[in-house]
């Protein structure tokens, strides 16, 4: 008897060294260290690149970038995808703006307000994925096309501009002449993702019904519900991606993520999957996702300020997806040996 | 290609930290059947990925016919007359089962238009030989997962190997089944071919094997002994340098009065019909019956998985009706600890932690709506100790444990869920005989606890050793209900017998 609980003292209580060798061998600290050398390049190429102004301009592009991975970061745990979350972030940054415009509901009503019927177009997005057993990728094509057809239709193609100057003063305002307040609701949001699967049942069930929806279902939790509230969680932070956009143009609208809001879909799955997330479900990184937006922003910024054409800059992010996507496969293989 | 002998001289493979074979030797002659025996984590896997060309040996070489060979692929393997039955199906789902047969034969005419009719007459004799009883145009995920593994030995067979090497293959089949499998490789084997017998089921190697092999912490416990006067007793203690404590059944006090789970007239959409079965707490209902009679789906109608199509469920007595697992666990207090560990029991990419923990999430949760890590700990760690599961750490992915210490995680996991009663399907299918035995006195200790327990296996020994009633299903329907005396050889032909007369039945209408 007591050989065994000599035995199990070593359950789960890992040593020093063991858990310095798991963060060296962790994505988070591959994309830490991929980040740094690329801004060490960029400022002895480019000299504005550490300057104040495109450091703000830096966190703008980070702050946005990271919203729209996290929107898919939270389908890609189910094992599925949303394509539509350009055309949700739209819809909703258009809501916001008629509300505001049309109705003259105050600005701080109007985002709530948005941000459910972001929530409830992933809703339709999570019900139907789950009613019709389809793929997501199937169903979210669709609907991107019908969300984003229902939003030119409603609001004839026409913008708001007519916006109140909080956002414009929002996406304006900086701390220590650098960093961009936009960075704010990006990092609350952070923290609340980390929160969820860390330390929530929800989010833990998430996880395991991504991972395999089978054997969740036997061990008592709900699938399907949990499938359809990934999606309105999704629908939900592409509507504070595209309300951040709003504020960053100071009005909105409807071509601002391109038509369908393709413009959107290279960003929203470089981010998680550069940060580790497995396209089969049942494992993100939230700060793995932070830092892989962050590396993209950095890497598209520099490349322009370096003055490479922006057709080069879209040729060089997809291959850095296809890059990612090669090297997760060639880690798991030097870390299963 | 036949007459050569197959020889395995002082082979030895490292990984990183461990010596997975150490000076191996095994010599397979020409019309034998030789068993290879060994316990999970014995090196027996690393020793037929050596032989089939997966791995390189680190030291020793292979013989085939006396001639040295060099496998640099599992290519060349097969090249050199070695052809294998593995233990995971390898066939093509959309395929017929001529096509599965006959791939190795196809793959060097590329271009070549094929001859669908030629093919389908190439394979027609191995289907006949092994009884596969379909059309060869039929297409294999149509097949039932017995009739899957008959494919995958015939497409093997049909290669004219000098070796045959078959890796638990009777796992998925009835006893019916594995009788016409045996015919066959008496038959391969009297044409000259050296077969190799991988098995845990220690009955079958006796009754099919010429000589034995028996590995034991990588390293040979004997090389090439006849089978001849090796008793299961002198098997067992080679493979686990000790002798097997098997505890027979003894009957034990149970209160009838009330029934912890009765089935009334139940019938499901999966084809269950009329069955009436009932369990008391502290009893193990045996559930015993063929592959694809029915016993998995009823365990799923009963957890709300599967439709159920009339009828009752009373539970103490109450009659409740189940819509999902969810309701099956929380409210009903019923488990199903699945026979299909990989998809259904376990989330093998998580942590040991995450699976032993996910039904008692719920309760995990502290007042400030938080589920942390050591809340859950608390609540399995116990059971992951009393089972004595082998783990460096509960972070450990559960994926990379041995068969045996995953099944144990599975049980913990329900353990934890406070069921009143657990339907246990196939609890010890693949696992070595030390984890086996733990699970065995696991099952018992719960059912002295109080739990009921529904015991669905295949496996006859299990049965008798645990169950104190024995239900019988045949095709959808209970034909039968005994109890035990704890006699093998008479509780196996009584419950043969109940099978048999239904089979006749079916026949009959």
């Amino acid at each position: 008897m007591f050989a065994t609980s000599e035995k199990y003292r070593e359950f789960g209580r890992e040593g020093a060294t063991d858990w310095l060798k798991r963060i060296a061998l962790s994505n988070e600290f591959g994309l830490f260290a991929l980040i740094v050398v690329a801004v060490l390049v960029f400022s002895s190429l480019a000299s504005g690149f550490l300057s104040n102004f495109n450091l703000y301009l830096l966190g703008r592009i980070i702050a946005v970038n990271t919203m729209i991975g996290f929107s898919m970061m939270v389908v890609l745990v189910t094992g599925g995808l949303n394509l539509a979350v350009g055309a949700i972030g739209v819809c909703v940054a258009m809501t916001c703006g008629w509300l505001i415009e049309d109705i003259g509901l105050p600005w701080y009503i109007a985002i709530a307000l948005a941000i459910v019927v972001g929530a409830g177009l992933g809703a339709i997005n999570g019900l139907l994925v789950v009613w019709s057993g389809l793929h997501s990728f199937i169903i979210t094509l669709a609907t991107m096309s019908i969300f984003f057809g229902g939003m030119i239709f409603l609001t004839r193609a026409e913008s708001f501009r007519e916006m109140p100057g909080v956002f414009t003063d929002f996406s304006r305002l900086k701390f220590f002449g650098s960093v961009s307040a936009m960075l704010i609701p990006t990092c609350i949001v952070a923290v609340l993702l980390g929160i969820l699967y860390r330390l929530t049942r929800t989010g833990k069930e998430m996880l395991a019904a991504g991972a395999q929806p089978a054997a969740a279902e036997q061990s008592g939790l709900r699938v399907k519900k949990l499938f359809v509230l990934c999606h309105v969680l999704s629908g939900a932070v592409a509507g504070c991606a595209g309300l951040m956009l709003l504020a960053r143009n100071g009005a909105a609208i409807p071509a601002m993520a391109g038509n369908l809001g393709q413009d959107w879909l290279l960003i929203a799955f470089l981010g998680p999957v550069l940060g580790g997330a497995v396209l089969l479900g049942g494992y993100v990184s939230v700060l793995g996702a932070f830092l892989g937006a962050t590396l993209v922003s950095v890497l598209s910024n520099g490349l322009l300020l370096i003055q490479v054409g922006e057709f080069w800059v879209q040729a060089c992010l997809g291959l850095m997806l296809l890059l990612a996507v090669v090297l997760d496969k060639v880690r798991r293989l030097f870390v299963e040996n | 290609m036949a007459d050569l002998s197959f020889e395995v001289q002082a082979v030895s493979k490292y990984f990183p930290g461990v010596k997975a074979l150490d000076s191996v030797s095994i010599t397979l002659e020409p019309g034998k059947t030789h068993a290879l025996l060994g316990e999970n984590g014995a090196g027996k896997s690393t020793l037929i990925k050596i032989i089939t060309g997966v791995y390189a040996p680190d030291e020793g070489a292979l013989h085939v016919g006396r001639a040295p060979v060099r496998f640099a692929s599992p290519r060349d393997a097969i090249m050199a007359g070695v052809a294998v039955v593995h233990q995971e199906r390898n066939l093509i789902p959309r395929f017929s089962i001529a096509e599965n047969i006959m791939l190795e034969h196809l793959s060097d005419q590329v271009l070549r238009p094929l001859n669908f009719a030629a093919i389908n007459e190439a394979a027609r004799p191995w289907i006949e030989k092994l009884g596969i009883n379909a059309d060869p145009s039929t297409p294999v995920m149509e097949l039932s997962v017995a009739q899957m593994q008959m494919v995958e030995i015939a497409k093997a067979l049909s290669l004219q190997s000098s070796v045959l090497l078959l890796d638990e293959p009777t796992a998925a089949l009835t006893p019916h089944e594995t009788v016409a499998l045996f015919n066959v490789l008496r038959d391969v084997r009297d044409k000259g071919v050296c077969v190799l017998f991988v098995s845990h089921k220690l009955e079958e190697v006796q009754e099919i094997c010429d000589s034995v092999t028996v590995l034991r912490d990588g390293q040979n416990a004997c090389e090439n002994l006849s089978m001849n006067g090796l008793t299961r007793q002198d098997l067992v203690r080679m493979m686990i340098g000790r002798t097997e404590l098997i505890a027979g059944y003894r009957p034990r006090d149970i209160d009838r009065r009330e029934n912890a789970l009765e089935l009334l007239d139940f019938s499901s959409s999966a084809g269950h019909h009329g069955i009436n079965l009932a369990v008391a707490s502290g009893e193990i209902l045996g559930l015993y019956g063929l592959v694809g009679s029915g016993r998995s789906e009823l365990a799923k109608a009963i957890i709300g998985l599967l439709p159920t199509d009339g009828g009752d469920i009373r539970r103490d007595g109450q009659r409740v009706t189940i819509a999902s697992p969810a309701e099956a666990i929380h409210k009903e207090r019923i488990g199903y600890v699945s026979e299909d560990r990989k998809h259904e029991g376990l989330i093998l990419q998580h942590s040991v932690l995450d699976n032993a923990g996910i039904t008692v999430w719920r309760r995990a949760v502290n007042r400030f709506g938080f589920l942390t890590q050591n809340s859950v700990r608390r609540l399995v760690e116990p059971y992951l100790k009393k089972l004595q599961v082998k783990t460096p750490s509960l972070r450990q992915t559960i994926g990379k444990l041995s068969g045996g210490n995953q099944q144990k995680v599975a049980f913990a996991k329900w353990m934890a869920a406070n069921c009143d009663v657990l339907i246990i399907d196939e609890p010890t299918v693949g696992i070595d005989i030390k984890s086996k035995t733990d699970l065995h006195d696991l099952i018992r200790d719960l059912a002295s606890s109080g739990t009921a327990i529904i015991l669905i296996t295949s496996d006859m020994p299990e049965m008798i050793q645990l169950a104190d009633r024995i239900a019988v299903m045949t095709d959808f329907v209970v034909s039968g209900e005994l109890g035990n005396d704890g006699d093998y050889s008479s509780m196996s032909k009584q419950i043969i017998d109940l099978i048999h007369i239904e089979e006749t039945r079916l026949v009959g209408e």
